[in-house]
């Protein structure tokens, strides 16, 4: 493995962070591994997209904004994404580890005959060979895997990186069209019920709530009013998508999503092993209930006992207000 | 119409779960084995869809796993699959996830179906990477993280998760799709149904059925784990009783600032 390929998910004309974090990162792996960086962008606002890359560090961005990629669901990025792994040779090829970047990096992985390490929270370069660290078990132990084969593709997990900007050099290249392809997964509609918002898996903050929120309301109010405060994403316990009152991509939990923020504030959630499990590994934890004995308790860096519906508004306002600097 | 439900025995989530340091592989002896939960939802999905289409559409169980996963792969029939196929073989252990969904293609392949459902995801490796390699050795168009899946004639309609809406997409079958709990929440055997599950087909098969062209199990592997640390318990941190919001908010307004989070 010589080159670095960062697959770059990219939404309204920017880059998601997850890509930034992963470009920055790849740079460091490449210059250790004595090859190339290179960003795959895809899609409407491909080229802008990838020259804002490499000002991360990107050595070069292979863009195509070809209107199959966004007529039809996966396919043809797995097409462009195969096609620039196999002109670079031997390399590591890093996907986010979100809905999008799992499943190019499966079917991407099955078609090379690739090693798959998923939701990589570091990457190495160790004796010429790279080396990914996931947690496995819900956090409960820290792997490191390695590759056996020619190409190897990491799912990492947002946020697990630094992204650093300003840098300069770097070249956009046009990707040529896969020939004799043809494409069955026709994108009849693409629904936004939320514009704007990130999406619990790259939010750095992560405010969820759980039964004790009582009722759809709060998420829609006090929940996101501090989320955006904070300037992260309303997450979920399994309670509250059962009881209908939040959709299923907000699942914080076993059956929901894993995730590791570096702060995650709990408004009422008892914090059962289900929920534990998809969030153990933030940050750090802040607990709001008005039972001093919920198991969250047991693992919160702070448990504050009181009544949410005071506290979560009177903390936005402080967030707001700035009051915190004083 | 054929649909063919993937499913994993994994521990139970409130098992304690280990991985063994010398084989590094998680030890599942001595430990409760269930249906992944993400399953019971790909389960669901196939039934829904059975149910719509009634006569002459079957769902059929495919899973890889231990002889002894048989009582468990019971209750997949028991909800109401009609069959299942279980491919088990020692060759098999320590198949990571090229090579599971290589050779769980091949056993699908070789049972035929119009459509795969998959869950999302198991909740003991949590990879989320099976379906999309089993598609890609299917060779037919694969969705994941499906919230609603209709099927008109041999089309598949489907909306797909975004993380700010969704996607509605539609293609022809064959097609495999992976379905999360939106879809339903997974329906409990009747009474009726565990007893006719007794007599229900699971059909073995071993890798000398399948014929495979590239090694599987541990020698096929892709991927070496090259160490295993065991991270720091989260500890019991701070408990501040409060009485109103100023005081709570306060609280946790000074913690954040100590960690340097605002």
């Amino acid at each position: 493995m010589k080159d670095v390929i960062v697959y770059v998910e990219h939404d309204g004309g920017r880059p998601r962070r997850v890509s930034l974090e992963s470009a920055t990162k790849a740079k460091e792996l490449a210059a250790a591994l004595g090859g190339k960086t290179r960003a795959v962008v895809l899609g409407k606002d491909a080229r802008a997209v990838g020259a804002e890359m490499l000002t991360y560090g990107v050595d070069v961005a292979h863009v195509a904004e070809d209107a199959d990629v966004d007529a039809f669901a996966i396919d043809p990025q797995v097409d462009y994404l195969e096609a620039v792994a196999r002109e670079a040779g031997p390399a590591l090829i890093v996907v986010p580890y979100t809905m999008i970047g799992r499943d190019l990096g499966s079917r991407l992985g099955a078609r090379l005959g690739a090693g798959m390490t998923a939701d990589v929270t570091d990457l190495k370069v160790e004796g010429g060979r790279v080396a990914c660290v996931s947690p496995k078990l819900g956090g409960l132990t820290i792997t490191t895997c390695g590759y056996l084969t020619d190409y190897g593709i990491a799912a990492v997990r947002p946020n697990a990186f630094k992204a650093s900007g300003g840098q300069a050099g770097g070249e956009v290249v046009e990707l040529a069209k896969p020939a004799g392809k043809s494409y069955a997964m026709k994108v009849e509609d693409v629904v936004v019920e939320a514009a704007g918002e990130v999406g619990v898996e790259e939010a750095s903050v992560v405010v969820s709530g759980g039964r004790g929120v009582g009722g759809p309301e709060p998420f829609k109010t006090i929940l996101k009013d501090l989320a955006d405060a904070l300037g992260g994403a309303v997450g979920a316990s399994r309670a509250a998508v059962d009881a209908g009152w939040v959709t299923h991509s907000h699942q914080v939990g076993q059956t929901g999503k894993t995730i590791s923020p570096s702060l995650y504030i709990a408004v009422g959630i008892s914090g059962a092993i289900q929920h534990k499990v998809g969030m153990r590994t933030a940050g750090t934890i802040v607990a709001i209930n008005k039972d001093g004995s919920v198991p969250i308790g047991e693992f919160a860096d702070l448990l504050v006992v009181g009544d949410l519906f005071q506290i979560v508004p009177e903390l936005t306002n402080h967030i707001k207000s700035g009051a915190h600097h004083a | 119409m054929k649909i063919v439900v993937t499913v994993k025995l994994v521990p139970d989530t409130n098992a304690d779960k280990r991985i063994d340091p010398a084989s590094k592989r998680l030890v599942r002896t001595g430990v409760e084995t269930v249906l992944n939960p993400f399953d019971e939802y790909a389960i669901e999905a196939a039934l829904q869809l059975k149910d719509k289409a009634g006569e002459g559409t079957t769902v059929t169980v495919v899973t890889m796993a231990p002889e002894s996963g048989k009582e468990v792969v019971r209750k997949a029939l028991a909800m109401g699959c009609d069959d299942a196929v279980l491919l088990s073989d020692d060759g098999l252990a320590g198949s990571d996830v090229w090579g599971t969904a290589y050779a769980l293609a091949a056993a699908i392949k070789k049972s035929g179906f119009d459509l795969v459902v998959c869950g999302t995801q198991s909740t003991d490796a949590i990879t989320g990477e099976l379906p999309g390699a089993l598609a890609e050795f299917l060779g037919v168009p694969g969705l994941t993280y499906v919230r609603k899946v209709e099927l008109n004639g041999t089309t598949l309609a489907a909306e797909r998760e975004t993380d700010n809406g969704y996607l509605k997409v539609s293609c022809p079958l064959p097609a495999l799709i992976s379905v999360t709990k939106s879809i339903g929440e997974a329906r409990y055997p009747s009474l009726k149904g565990i007893m006719g599950a007794k007599k229900k087909t699971i059909a073995p098969l071993t890798l000398a059925d399948l014929a495979l062209d590239a090694p599987v199990g541990s020698v096929g592997a892709k991927t070496e784990v090259l160490a295993l640390a065991q991270p720091p318990a989260r500890e019991k941190g701070k408990v501040v009783h409060v009485a109103d919001g100023a005081e709570g908010a306060r609280a946790i307004v000074d913690f954040l600032k100590e960690k340097k989070l605002i």
